[in-house]
């Protein structure tokens, strides 16, 4: 097998190991009606897995360094045996318990993977650019990919279609010399890494919240939801290509941290509802990531041996990102949710009362739709359904509309404190950034 | 350091928070409730439901003042009693001073349509006797669906 196919199979690994942090972000209500089980529980799916690859990351690169071909075969083993645990599980509590196994084998195959790269790259720097954009494509794509999955075939495709996936980038190590590292690491690069935890953690709004936004908020559809975010990969795509002609590692990182910041802005004063006015930002985002986490990447990876374990580090600091993220912005969220339910509920009373439909409908629509509020249970209702039995008049169709307009507003509006605490989040990642002097050229 | 990708980044991202701003980012959110202790806009009205509805949404303005809560907070809980308990409670009212504000709120509201024109006699002597003498569940019962029943 040519170094080039080698190459693709083993970045297809780091793709989907580090695709799992956000893979299932689109398949959540699914998961929550199949387990029914609360909301800030389903979200264990996706924390737990971000948690334990945070945790065994580093553990797993220092197993990685001494025999990174068969640290790659056994984590890639343990990662598609989880996979279809995961696919096939029968409780909620085997789902969750296989995410876990997930993890480790994902943090193994991707600390590993480094290794072998270097091997097949020939030079610490190709290899760490090619690790970093497999990763950098993976999470990104990650939610698109989960959604088309989740709306075509059902949840648990996505994990099923990961086992013959995994298991086929096994070919990659086969009869591959891959030398062991023997020197001792040196210390981490501590600014880089925690400017990748702050990026990280801004970035998990991004997607995350994002998604929620679309689905749950705005009602698209899953896989269209997948589709609409892939402006934001395409963009990081687009804007890594051209990454080295920005500048150094420290102005690339900085510049991506700030439009990161400036993309999380936008989308927390969205002047209306609907996807059109997410792609911009989008772009920003993208342009961010590509930027950013490269950049950051590289800093942490430069000039330190052994690449994996530095690696493991990158990978605990970006995944304990997505924990803090996630575990910091879901309850403002939802407490903004809350909020705004009743704030939504008194703007939809008043437009039943002042609207035009006749004198005895409109107690009883507001209370049909006070009952649907009550039936989503902490989801975004669906009012259409109290005019489902309404006479096909156009009094009914504008209070209908005034209605739907009113409960994106406060759906929005619930998602712009959320965002704009995420853009903080990358704007304090320029205090490690300027803080780290070190200019290095990758 | 290079600083221009720097500035571009900050111009660029300042200028699309700037323009999502000025399209009205930052006012995109429920519409307020109107308070209900200022006067509305009169609307003109010809059916007699429709002057119905306005003596009751009258009525509920002025209990929803007396009370300090929305009109349409309270148009929320006319669904029971004890609904109706809670938002005053949450508002350190009590069952006397809820039904009070209710029966004050809508004899208030009868005689001003009186005076208007906008109910004739007859009208405003079943809703002035349902006001004050009707038991609470049976008054909710009725503004429920007094138009359905009261004849102009």
């Amino acid at each position: 097998m040519g170094v080039g196919s080698r190459r693709g199979l083993v970045g297809l690994g780091i793709g989907l190991a580090l695709a799992d942090s956000s893979v299932v972000t689109l398949a959540l209500p699914d998961i929550l009606r199949r387990f029914d089980v609360e909301i800030p529980t389903v979200a264990w799916v996706l924390t737990s897995y971000n948690l334990v690859l945070a945790l065994a990351a580093v553990p797993a690169a220092y197993a990685a360094r001494r025999h990174p071909t068969v640290a790659f075969a056994v984590g890639t083993l343990v990662f598609a045996g989880a996979s279809l645990v995961c696919g096939l599980a029968p409780s909620f509590a085997l789902l969750v318990g296989g995410r876990c196994v997930q993890a480790v084998g994902g943090a193994l195959l991707v600390c590993a993977a480094l290794d072998l790269l270097t091997e097949l790259e020939g030079t610490d720097a190709r290899a760490v650019r090619t690790w970093a954009a497999a990763g950098v494509l993976g999470a990104a794509l990650g939610p698109a990919i989960g959604g088309i999955l989740t709306e075509t075939l059902g949840w648990e495709s996505i994990f099923l279609a990961q086992v013959p996936l995994a298991l086929a980038t096994l070919v990659a190590v086969r009869r591959l010399p891959a030398r062991p590292v023997p020197e001792p690491p040196g210390r981490p690069d501590l600014s880089a890494n925690l400017a990748l935890l702050l990026v990280s953690g801004a970035l998990t709004a991004a997607l995350f919240l994002l998604v929620l936004l679309l689905v749950d908020g705005w009602r698209v559809a899953p896989a269209a939801a997948g589709l609409i975010v892939t402006v934001m990969p395409l963009a990081a795509i687009a804007m890594s290509s051209q990454a080295n002609r920005v500048g150094g590692s420290a102005v690339r990182a900085a510049a991506g941290a700030i439009l990161v910041a400036g993309g999380l802005c936008a989308l927390g004063v969205l002047p209306g509802s609907g996807w059109g006015w997410t792609l911009v930002p989008q772009l920003l985002l993208g342009a961010g990531l590509g930027l950013a986490l490269w950049a950051l990447t590289e800093r942490a990876l430069a000039g330190r041996s052994p690449q994996a374990v530095h690696g493991g580090w990158t990978i605990a600091a970006r995944h304990a990102g997505v924990v803090v993220g996630l575990l910091l912005l879901t309850p403002i969220f939802t407490t903004a949710l809350d909020r705004n339910e009743d704030r939504a509920l008194r703007a939809g009373a008043a437009a039943v009362l002042d609207s035009d439909i006749p004198p005895l409908d409109k107690l009883a629509v507001a209370q049909d739709v006070l009952a649907a509020v009550r039936a989503a249970d902490g989801e975004v209702p669906d009012v259409r359904g109290a005019f489902d039995d309404k006479p096909d008049e156009p009094a009914y169709a504008t209070l209908e509309e005034r209605l739907v307009s009113e409960l994106d507003r406060a759906v929005t509006a619930a998602f712009s404190r959320p965002f704009l605490l995420a853009a903080g989040l990358a704007l304090l990642a320029l205090v490690p950034i300027a803080l780290s002097r070190r200019q290095v050229s990758v | 350091m290079r600083i221009a990708p720097l500035l571009i980044a900050i111009v660029v991202g300042a200028a699309l928070v700037g323009a999502y701003v000025a399209l009205g980012g930052t006012s995109y959110e429920p519409s307020p409730v109107a308070d209900p202790c200022v006067a509305r806009p009169e609307r003109p009205t010809d059916a007699s439901g429709e002057r119905i509805e306005l003596v009751l949404l009258a009525a509920a303005d002025e209990t929803a003042c007396t009370l300090g809560v929305s009109r349409e907070e309270l148009v929320l809980a006319l669904r029971s009693v004890d609904e109706l308990e809670v938002l005053a409670r949450s508002e350190g009212r009590s069952r006397d001073e809820l039904e009070d504000a209710l029966r004050d709120g809508l004899e208030c509201a009868v005689d001003e349509a009186e005076e208007k024109g906008l109910i004739g006699g007859r009208t405003a002597t079943a809703l002035g006797f349902a006001a004050e003498r009707l038991p609470l569940g049976l008054l909710l019962s009725a503004l429920r669906g007094a138009s359905s029943f009261l004849d102009y």
